[in-house]
């Protein structure tokens, strides 16, 4: 079975003035919408997955984003 | 004899008429006339060349605290704001007994990163109820106060502790429903409440444990008033804001009662979130419903320091993990030269250095004062120093303790902006007035409306601008009297230059109790405010006036 994949991220202006991460992933339907996450969880995110650059979230399982470390 | 008689201005009248020459006379706190008046009046003020206006109303602030020992909300007065909003996001500071204030001060602390001085020295704390948080207030102010009553502090009244682990069972939310009807009598505008929010543990706030049959419960209360529900939906998913819209207009629509959301902010990294939202809160408003989105007029800034790890170096590697190491071996890596020479270089490489030659260092804490408003790129022009190791140098010199800010990285392209603030559902707000103290500056949105989309812009006119923070935002909230300048309604008015009126820069001030620091922003533009028929502002200082009503 496919399953959703991260297709980008970007870095945008959260509403406390951080720093938030706009993954764009893609679902099994082919859909790819924006998702938003808070430093904390982009962070997480990027430890699951072992990048330590945004560009290299690309590809990765978007159920990464539950895995907790 | 009129008390006052403002005369020679363009009159702008809040109900989005055309601007017209008129005079303004007002008599014991009410506009008593407007037109060409020959009559004398006990003070005149001249207004040639100026726009007269009915006060602004903002519907969004957390002055609840700092109202207590400064009743003029500074800056807001100076900007034109005559009246605000505050208990928002599910706080208030009634009705909220004295064995539960430390539980409730951590969350304004939260929310409003207010230090703590400012409960303990500022004020005393003279109420339990809500009738008896109005009275204290009332000593004391300049401008309006139309207060929210917060969903977290009634449930926590009734629920305790538990208000924070479980939902309400049947007699609770008769106990709350009980305590929202008394709080509304009491001058309570409305009840607010929050779906994001969290206290200073990162523990969710009391309304998050809410299940909807509590919410539709205390909506049928403000039902029997016609007052508002305010809320924080999970802005930062469209789906699920999509969704709270829907909710809230099941609770307008059931209870006949004003509801409104915020924040909605346009991100040019989601393009089309807002669009969607829109869409929502139009069909439901077509249905009948009343669900106000608010949106802010300023755009959004990243701020950061070294102090904690910000997504601002998600594409540095070796910026990133450095700074997210333990504080010990974060500074050792910072302090070694190889380490920072590559991060440096790091920097040039991926083309991060001409960003950070743009940022600017905030002030207000570490950074030397000379320093202070200054873009980074000339600081290390000054220094000697390429623009990444002048970031990592200052950080050093200042313990971490130094903020950076990237300017206007969101809501910030003025053509999405400005024809979202003009639409005829939105509801412009979500300044967040009086929060955020050490993050951003929360004032000047009502000057930026003009400055930056009503001249630079033209996506509102003159009037429409006007009409959108005075008679509508009145109109929204059910505020009577309130918004425009016609003859019996309060004699809230703003005298202000349309050609210079905007906001200045953001700067640090250290004028909150025990010296804390805020980042703030002057008024530009403004030459007079009153609040009901006395001047409270005026060339450029704030007078004794003390005419500010709690509970409009």
């Amino acid at each position: 079975m496919s399953e959703a994949v991260i297709v980008s991220a970007e870095i945008a202006a959260g509403h406390d003035g951080q720093a938030d991460l706009i993954v764009r992933v893609r679902y099994q339907n082919g859909v790819v919408a924006p998702v938003t996450l808070d430093p904390d969880t982009a962070l997480k995110l990027m430890s699951a997955c072992g990048v330590s650059d945004i560009n290299d979230l690309a590809g990765h399982s978007w159920r990464k984003v539950l895995e907790d470390n | 004899m009129f008390d006052i008689l403002i005369k020679n201005g363009v009159v702008v009248d809040g109900t989005g008429a055309a601007p017209r020459r008129a005079d303004v006379a007002i008599s014991g706190g009410k506009i008593a006339a407007v037109g060409l008046i020959d009559g004398t009046a006990r003070r005149t003020i001249d207004a040639s060349g100026r726009v007269v206006a009915p006060g602004f109303i903002d519907p969004h602030t957390h002055f609840d605290v700092q109202l207590l020992w400064d009743g003029a909300a500074r800056p807001a007065l100076e900007h034109g704001i005559t009246t605000v909003v505050p208990g928002n996001c599910s706080l208030s500071l009634a009705p909220l007994k004295a064995a539960d204030r430390k539980r409730v001060v951590g969350m304004f602390q939260q929310i409003e990163e207010m230090p703590p001085e400012a409960f303990t020295q500022a004020f005393e704390w003279t109420w339990e109820d809500f009738a008896g948080y109005r009275a204290a207030l009332a000593k004391n102010l300049s401008v309006n106060v139309a207060p929210l009553v917060g969903h977290s502090v009634i449930r926590l009244w009734v629920m305790g502790a538990a208000s924070q682990e479980r939902a309400a069972n049947p007699d609770e939310i008769a106990a709350m429903q009980s305590l929202l009807r008394q709080c509304l009598k009491d001058g309570a505008v409305g009840l607010s409440t929050s779906f994001v929010d969290v206290d200073e543990n990162a523990r969710p706030v009391p309304s998050r444990f809410a299940q909807f049959s509590e919410l539709d419960a205390l909506c049928a209360v403000l039902g029997e008033f016609g007052r508002m529900l305010q809320v924080v939906p999970e802005f930062y998913d469209a789906d699920l804001t999509i969704a709270r819209v829907d909710q809230l207009s099941e609770l307008s629509l059931r209870h006949d009662i004003p509801t409104t959301f915020s924040p909605l902010f346009d991100s040019v990294q989601a393009p089309n979130n807002v669009s969607r939202v829109m869409t929502r809160v139009a069909e439901q408003f077509a249905q009948g419903a009343r669900v106000w989105p608010q949106v802010q007029t300023r755009p959004i800034d990243i701020s950061f320091s070294f102090l904690r790890p910000s997504l601002y170096f998600a594409r540095l590697p070796r910026w990133m993990r450095i700074l997210r190491q333990p504080m010990k071996q974060r500074m050792t890596a910072l302090r070694d030269t190889e380490t920072t020479g590559k991060m440096a270089a790091d920097a040039e490489t991926f083309r991060m250095a001409g960003a950070m030659a743009g940022l600017v260092i905030r002030g207000g804490d570490k950074a030397p004062a000379a320093y202070a408003g200054r873009t980074l790129g000339d600081v290390a022009k000054e220094r000697g120093q390429s623009v990444p190791r002048a970031l990592i140098d200052i950080s050093l010199e200042g313990d971490l303790d130094v903020a950076f800010l990237s300017a206007n990285q969101g809501h910030n392209v003025t053509d999405r902006v400005g024809p979202l603030l003009a639409h005829p559902l939105v509801h412009v707000g979500a300044s967040d007035g009086g929060a955020h103290l050490m993050s951003f500056a929360t004032y000047g949105d009502t000057g930026f409306l003009f400055s930056e989309f009503v001249r630079a812009g033209k996506h509102l006119t003159l009037e429409g601008a006007v009409k959108k923070i005075t008679s509508e935002t009145a109109a929204i909230w059910g505020l009577k009297d309130r918004g425009t300048l016609a003859p019996g309604f309060a004699a809230d008015v703003v005298v202000f230059d349309a050609e210079t009126i905007g906001r200045g820069d953001e700067r640090p001030v250290f004028d909150m109790p025990g010296d804390g620091m805020r980042y703030t922003r002057d008024a530009t533009g403004i030459d007079t405010v009153l609040v009901n028929g006395q001047v409270a502002y005026a060339n450029g200082a704030y007078t004794d006036a003390r005419a500010g009503v709690a509970g409009v």
